[in-house]
């Protein structure tokens, strides 16, 4: 096997310079778990200095990919792996390797410690300078500021990781991940998901970040779900679906439909161009008068029913409050939510459910999922009450109804019983969104309800919102995805310093009136 | 398998986007993986239940304990005792079921028999009056503990630990650190006869077990325990009342634990302080083993019943085989140990993340 010589010319991206080992060479890798074929036969190359995404649905392979390269899973035999001239046959792989062939890896959670320092955290899992047997600040400061020079990151040693802009967060996971390097660009930088989590404009800054890498020579491979950021971003992109490499091509020339065709394997509803659904002069469903409390200052918004208005925003903006004060979660220090003309009583949750409110929040795993329950308790969570009759908690009718549920909701599941946490991330939103549809609410709050989840499963949720909709429904709906807003709202408003400072039609709102206001807003913030 | 030396280029021959087959296979995975997945899934479901079967068969034909251990009476004795620890057990379960500690089920059991006894001995009162005092005070300290946890996020062990000790010096004070004798004969006599063959005290064992698994399956309150023991945060966020259940089942769990310690003073005719404590580890460990069990990774009645009877007849037949007195307190320590990491293991499995 030794003779076998990875082409270095395969899929060559013109900025790689010739001759030189690429980044990363996969070659027939396969990974078979048990009773099951989670890739099969891959092969493809990130260049040196290049941008390489990482497409696929949920359950396309990806993650068993990146599991493969980090060692925690071991590949089938037959496969190899180069890293920069290193080559491993895939099945012998272990995170020693990993490290030692210069693969750093940083992941969604990004896993620093948000009470410790920057320094503290790049020194993390390594031993820190010691002098006299005690721990030389001194040096671990020095250390810690030349590595974040290195990389053009301008944040303090000395500030603590829970003080940072989340994008900074990052460019930090990413430090403490390539620190410690002779050639601090050598090797292969993969990331999971790294924008996921960012508002629009730390996005930018973040690529822009990654951008300055590549040109220095890093190879990344990226995992992401925003396919109008891999497009304008990425060099290549390599498409998995069902474990099988669909394509591996450059970007230049890939237009966003199609890329979303290969992901899915069919085509995707295309954004209806629809008529505004609320009718003029009908009583709104869902009203807001003044409502203060924690960065709130007074908001004032009333939604008519069958109305989808989205709330558009930077972070800090008090986006995820708006909806944690409809919904109860927070009592607000001033003003008032009415439901149907009648105020609801504050800071009460079961209250504000029996008036017929739903609120998805944004943190799946924290604030919704019971992922060691079941799907039918996982979907009968918001009225458990309605199966208790005569005295008897009635299961069996539990259970039908949430067999009815999966085949309504297209919701992929091993059996009905299965556990919610067995479920891919997309699905798992969908019983979520499903466990409120089923009460019929009035008004329907949702918090980035499509947030790492892949393409397919998001546009069967928007399938759940048009049937909120069309049940008679109001939506409330926070996103920080400007795609999804233009998809879904009738109207959108952009929150600025707790406040609505923008209000724009269907009609009005596109692209670039979305990130004028969202920009203006904040360019004010600072200057004020 | 492709072994050629020259390795085609990844995208070459690659369709392009647009002319892709659609994905067939998707949907069958899942059956495919789960044939081996169940037999070994039904295996760790029934291990503990046929681990207690094989070991009643072997106290049965080892000539050391085959003619003591499967006779009536030894099996009734078994029972009978094992139905005190049981019972505490499965008022231990309720908060567990939400993931709250109850260590304070072995001194509430203990502070309830002694209210009981002193109150029909040296107290003048009929039995029937006292019995339920003995009650409430289980029920008074079950509400004291769910109260300081549920409406002050007080941390459950620590909590009931403190009650354990501060409930078992009450009970020293009350019984005057002497053995109190001499409640009513109605009382002993429950304790020691049988009804239809069967002890009485498995009776009272089999009501409460019934009691118990009514709450936690049948009614809505059992489901929002489970929804709370899986992630307190989402169980506020659909409207459940958290605070409420919480406090409700220490309630439960204190008053449940009195009952066992009545029976205690039904079984043995007097009550003595710090008798109780070693009721506690005994309980845990058998609601922990039952939890490995029938449905791994959640505590349940059945599960519970099976874990008790698991030590119990293993601590009988080695005790009936000879083994000294020190192996009862170290299989009980071991049980907990392993049923514990087992149940962890199991959650952990079962909560987490897929690939």
């Amino acid at each position: 096997m030794a003779e076998r010589t990875p082409d270095t010319t395969a899929g060559a991206a013109t900025r790689r310079p010739a001759g030189d080992a690429p980044g990363l060479a996969v070659r027939n890798l396969s990974k078979t778990f048990p009773g099951m074929r989670a890739l099969r036969d891959v092969s493809f190359d990130v260049g040196r200095g290049e941008i390489h995404a990482l497409l696929g649905g949920n359950g396309s392979g990806k993650s068993t990919l990146i599991k493969v390269l980090a060692g925690v899973h071991q590949g089938d035999p037959g496969g190899t792996v180069a890293v920069g001239g290193q080559r491993v046959e895939s099945d012998a792989i272990t995170p020693t390797w990993a490290q030692a062939a210069g693969i750093a890896f940083v992941h969604q959670d990004l896993g620093l410690f948000a009470p410790q320092t920057v320094a503290e955290n790049l020194f993390c899992g390594q031993p820190y300078p010691r002098r006299l047997g005690r721990i030389d600040w001194r040096a671990l400061r020095a250390d810690a500021r030349a590595t974040l020079e290195r990389l053009h990151v301008a944040v303090d040693p000395d500030t603590l990781v829970g003080d940072l802009r989340p994008a900074d967060a990052t460019l930090v996971a990413i430090a403490r991940a390539l620190r410690g390097r002779d050639d601090v660009h050598g090797g292969l930088l993969v990331l999971d998901e790294p924008t996921a989590r960012l508002p629009q404009a730390q996005v930018d800054e973040l690529l822009a970040a990654l951008t300055r890498y590549a040109a220095a020579g890093q190879s990344i491979l990226y995992v992401s779900h925003r396919l109008d950021e891999v497009l304008s971003f990425a060099h290549r992109v390599t498409v998995l679906r069902d474990g099988e490499l669909v394509e591996s091509r450059a970007v230049a020339g890939l237009e966003q439909a199609a890329l979303a065709r290969t992901i899915v394997g069919r085509a995707i509803a295309q954004a209806p161009s629809r008529p505004t659904r609320a009718t003029e002069g009908e009583a709104p469903v869902l009203e807001l008068r003044g409502v203060a409390g924690g960065p709130l200052a007074g908001v004032d918004l009333a939604l008519a029913p069958r109305e989808v208005v989205g709330v558009a925003g930077l972070v800090g903006s008090g986006r995820t409050s708006l909806l944690e004060n409809v919904f109860g979660v927070r009592r607000p220090t001033a003003g008032e939510v009415l439901l149907e003309g009648r105020p609801l009583p504050p800071g009460d949750i079961a209250g504000a459910i029996a008036r017929g409110l739903a609120y998805v929040p944004e943190d799946r795993a924290r604030a919704s999922a019971f992922g060691n329950l079941g799907l039918p308790e996982n979907l009968s969570a918001a009225d458990p009450a309605a199966y208790q009759v005569g005295g008897w908690f009635r299961q069996a009718r539990e259970r039908s109804d949430a067999v009815r549920a999966i085949a309504d909701y297209a919701i992929r599941t091993p059996a009905v019983d299965a556990r919610l946490a067995q479920l891919s991330g997309g699905n798992q939103q969908k019983v979520i969104v499903a466990r409120w549809l089923r009460r019929e609410p009035k008004a329907l709050l949702l918090d980035e309800p499509t947030q790492g989840v892949d393409v397919g499963a998001r546009a069967e949720i928007y399938a759940q919102i048009d049937a909120a909709v069309a049940q008679g429904a109001a939506v409330l709906l926070v996103s920080s995805d400007l795609e999804e807003l233009l998809h879904l709202a009738d109207r959108v408003v952009v929150l600025a310093r707790g406040r609505v400072a923008a209000t724009g039609t269907r009609e009005q709102v596109d692209r670039e009136w979305l990130i004028d206001h969202v920009y203006e807003t904040s360019q004010e913030e600072t200057r004020s | 398998m492709n072994t050629t030396d020259v390795i085609e280029p990844a995208d070459a021959g690659r369709a392009s986007a647009g002319s892709l087959p659609p994905s067939s296979q998707a949907g069958d995975r899942g059956a495919e993986a789960s044939t081996g997945r169940r037999v070994i899934a039904t295996l760790e479901r029934y291990a503990l239940v046929l681990l207690l079967i094989l070991l009643v068969i072997v106290f049965s034909v080892l000539p050391a304990t085959s003619d003591t251990f499967p006779t009536l009476a030894n099996l009734r004795n078994i029972a009978a005792n094992e139905s005190v620890v049981a019972i505490a057990a499965l008022g231990a379960l309720v908060p567990l079921v939400a993931h709250q500690f109850d260590v304070s089920v072995g001194a509430t059991l203990g502070l309830a028999a002694i209210a009981a006894a002193e109150l029909t001995t040296r107290g003048g009162f009929a039995l029937a009056p006292a019995l339920l005092v003995g009650a409430l005070v289980g029920l008074a300290i079950g509400t004291v503990n769910g109260t300081l946890i549920a409406r002050f996020g007080a941390n459950s062990l620590v909590i009931t630990l403190g009650m354990a000790t501060l409930v078992g010096g009450i009970g020293a004070w009350w019984s005057r650190n002497d053995t109190i004798l001499g409640v009513p004969e109605w009382l002993t006599t429950f304790g020691n006869t049988n009804w239809l063959g069967v002890p009485k005290p498995v009776w009272l064992l089999i009501a409460v077990a019934l009691l118990v698994t009514y709450l936690l399956r049948f009614t809505v309150f059992g489901r929002q325990l489970l929804s709370i023991g899986s992630n307190p945060e989402a169980a506020r966020l659909v409207g459940m009342p958290v605070t409420r259940c919480v406090l409700i089942a220490f309630a439960i769990s204190g008053a449940i634990a009195a009952v066992a310690g009545l029976l205690l003073l039904a079984r043995t005719g007097g009550a003595t302080a710090g008798v109780g404590d070693g009721y506690t580890l005994p309980a845990l460990a058998a609601v922990f083993l039952g939890s490995t069990t029938i449905r791994p990774g959640r505590f349940t009645v059945a599960g519970t019943l099976v874990g008790v009877f698991f030590v119990a007849v293993s601590v009988n037949g080695l005790t009936l085989a000879g083994a000294a007195d020190w192996v009862e307190p170290v299989f009980n320590g071991a049980a907990v140990v392993i049923a514990v990491t087992a149940s962890a293991i199991l959650v952990r499995r079962r909560g987490g993340t897929q690939s």
